[in-house]
């Protein structure tokens, strides 16, 4: 009996769920960001030491990690369906809005996971001062909202090419600016005692131009 | 023919009344030149990076390739004048504050068009199947879009907070002598002019190498 | 969207009218022209690379064809490219599973995706239908290509469709599989269209229509 589109809803989900269940089976995308993130924290750690009071650099640096460890992971969610052959299978059953909002969640449930274990040990190695959870939190929430829009549509137009890891990372940057100045600028601001109000403004509307447009764009992808 | 020795004629005429005849900017002193160079380039960097976003834009609506050559083709020709934009400016920056580059927002506005045009063209050159081609870079041109925006206008002015910078940006501020006026808006059609005519040679080119098959 | 009842004979209509496709410099398919009508079954036959696969994935409405439109219907009603995956039960050789999950998991997860009422009983379904229920546990990877060709069927038999488009569906098959699908192409036959692209005898000769695709194909550079 043929299915009707109203269940759309109920596809993301699906695929959602697949998404969870193929990544806790085989895991190497997970293990592999993590220690990516770890690496890459490790090396700034290393290298630069406590910045206990420079609050400036601590932000920065902050989401320097944070884009360095999105940019080396967010791809592969793409990248398995191609190399795994799946992407007819997938195509067949869900629309395209369907499945890129399923591989939208999943980054999105992704960059959480990484960011659960790469954020308080950046706090703890760099010696930052404690944040204003409240605001901190809300930055890194649209920051990496933002930042799934942008590469989960990058990460599915260079999974259809023939370039991979390197090509992804220079395509994603022009798109991807924006979010680090809005979220490096809020992360100190917040660190400095002064309202976040213009750097949360600014990610939310452009993780919502980015989230409106792309979701217009995705019918488009795939055609062959 | 006479469309294109007449552009030359014309750049080559307003170049010497550049130096010979237009008066200098007090404050920019000898450097004034480079204005009449610099901002027609960057003028043509912008007007490229929309003609090329429009006809992707109009590819995806309507399929046809003749957009996707024009939208390649101005990519391909607007990353050569961000480049002398960026170049002649970086220079100009230095004669006249002494450092080459210091992000401020003009600067770092060339410099994000220059990031977008090297992730279009970057893009182009992993997909060997034209029609594929034409339409992923049209759906990257269509977000990049987006962020133009942001990045042009909103970044920059955060970032300035973020580096607070003392010094006086004298372009397009100053009140331009009528000679220099004239001088700086008649290279700038001559620059428009130059654009489009390299757009029209690269189109071409385009065109027959869709005809004959090639990727 | 009202649904046409799943009884016997659905009236499937499937036109194309001077439908090609070039990949790159290459032809994938000549221009074609025809009309089927349906219940009923039909072959698509020809040299290898004269574009029979093509026609399949622009009619299930995964490739968007360069020139010329595919048109289908079912009772009545015009299905555009961007639904047919909805009405539309498509297995081909290059259709892959997901290795780290069952036989099971993968229909049942396609079942959920589709939106159908009970996921768990239509994968279960399937999968009986096909003889592959006692594997249904077994990831996909440890499968033998004869009884992935077998999940494929599956899945294209899972939402019921009015239409099934099989591109070399008894490929790798045993014997036994064979008299399977001679079974179920049997049993489609009176409810929907079945269009069956192959080079094999047997598996034309299940066939009420046959369409003869001739030219160059991807052999021959355009």
């Amino acid at each position: 009996m043929p299915s009707n589109g109203s269940s759309s809803g109920a596809a993301v989900w699906a695929i959602l769920r697949k998404e969870c269940r193929s990544e806790w089976r085989t895991r190497y995308g997970l293990n592999a960001a993590l220690l990516f993130a770890i690496t890459t924290l490790t090396s700034v750690s290393f290298a630069v030491g406590r910045l206990t009071d420079r609050t400036d650099m601590l932000s920065a640096l902050l989401w320097v990690v944070l884009l360095f460890a999105a940019l080396a992971s967010l791809s592969h969610a793409f990248v398995r369906e191609v190399e795994g052959h799946t992407l007819t299978l997938l195509r067949l059953v869900a629309s395209p809005t369907a499945i890129a909002l399923g591989k939208l969640l999943f980054n999105l449930l992704f960059l959480a996971v990484i960011e659960a274990v790469t954020v308080p040990l950046y706090l703890a190695l760099m010696g930052a001062p404690p944040p204003r959870w409240g605001a901190f939190l809300a930055l890194l929430g649209l920051g990496s909202l933002a930042l799934a829009c942008a590469t989960t549509l990058v990460g599915a137009v260079i999974s259809q090419t023939r370039g991979r890891g390197a090509l992804f990372a220079g395509v994603s940057l022009p798109l991807l600016l924006p979010i680090l100045a809005a979220s490096v600028s809020g992360t100190r601001a917040q660190w400095l005692g002064g309202a976040i109000g213009p750097e949360a403004r600014l990610l939310a509307a452009y993780a919502a131009a980015l989230l409106a447009v792309s979701l217009v764009l995705y019918d488009h992808v795939w055609e062959d | 023919m006479i469309a294109r020795a007449s552009l030359f004629v014309w750049i080559t005429a307003w170049m010497v009344a550049a130096f010979v005849w237009a008066p200098l900017v007090p404050v920019l002193g000898e450097t004034t030149r480079v204005l009449y160079f610099h901002i027609p380039a960057a003028w043509v960097t912008v007007l490229a990076l929309a003609w090329s976003m429009g006809h992707s834009a109009l590819y995806l609506k309507r399929r046809s390739m003749e957009h996707d050559h024009q939208a390649a083709a101005a990519a391909e020709i607007g990353i050569l004048f961000c480049v002398a934009a960026t170049v002649s400016g970086s220079l100009w920056a230095k004669a006249m504050w002494g450092a080459y580059w210091n992000w401020d927002p003009r600067e770092t506005s060339i410099f994000f068009m220059m990031l977008i045009y090297a992730a279009y063209l970057a893009l182009r050159s992993a997909i060997d199947q034209e029609e594929r081609r034409a339409r992923l870079s049209a759906v990257y041109s269509a977000i990049a879009f987006v962020s133009v925006p942001f990045l042009m206008f909103v970044v920059p002015r955060i970032y300035y907070s973020l580096h607070p910078d003392p010094i006086i940006n004298p372009r397009g501020k100053v009140d331009m002598d009528p000679r220099i006026r004239i001088v700086f808006l008649a290279m700038l059609v001559g620059f428009t002019g130059l654009f489009f005519w390299l757009q029209s040679l690269r189109v071409r080119v385009a065109r027959i190498e869709h005809r004959r098959g090639e990727p | 969207m009202a649904l046409p009842a799943a009884g016997p004979g659905v009236a499937v209509a499937c036109e194309v009218h001077d439908l090609s496709h070039r990949y790159g410099r290459r032809t994938g398919l000549e221009p074609v022209s025809f009309a089927l009508q349906g219940p009923g079954v039909a072959a698509v036959t020809g040299p290898n690379g004269v574009g029979k696969s093509t026609l399949l994935r622009i009619l299930a409405g995964l490739l968007r064809p360069q020139r010329g439109a595919s048109a289908l219907s079912v009772a009545g009603r015009p299905i555009g490219p961007s639904e047919r995956r909805c009405w539309v039960g498509y297995a081909s050789p290059e259709l892959s599973f997901y290795d780290e999950l069952s036989s099971e998991e993968n229909l049942r997860f396609a079942a959920e995706t589709r939106g159908l009422a009970e996921p768990g009983a239509a994968a279960g379904a399937a999968l009986a239908r096909v003889g592959l229920a006692s594997r249904a546990a077994d990831r996909v990877a440890a499968l033998s290509s004869g009884m992935k060709q077998r999940l494929r069927l599956a899945f294209a038999l899972l939402h019921r469709p009015p239409v099934l488009l099989l591109d070399e569906p008894g490929s790798h098959m045993d014997e036994e599989g064979r008299v399977m699908l001679a079974g179920v192409v049997d049993r489609e036959r009176r409810t929907g269209l079945v269009l069956i692209a192959t080079n094999e005898e047997r598996e034309w000769r299940l066939a009420e229509q046959r369409i003869e695709l001739r030219g160059r194909g991807l052999g021959h550079p355009a």
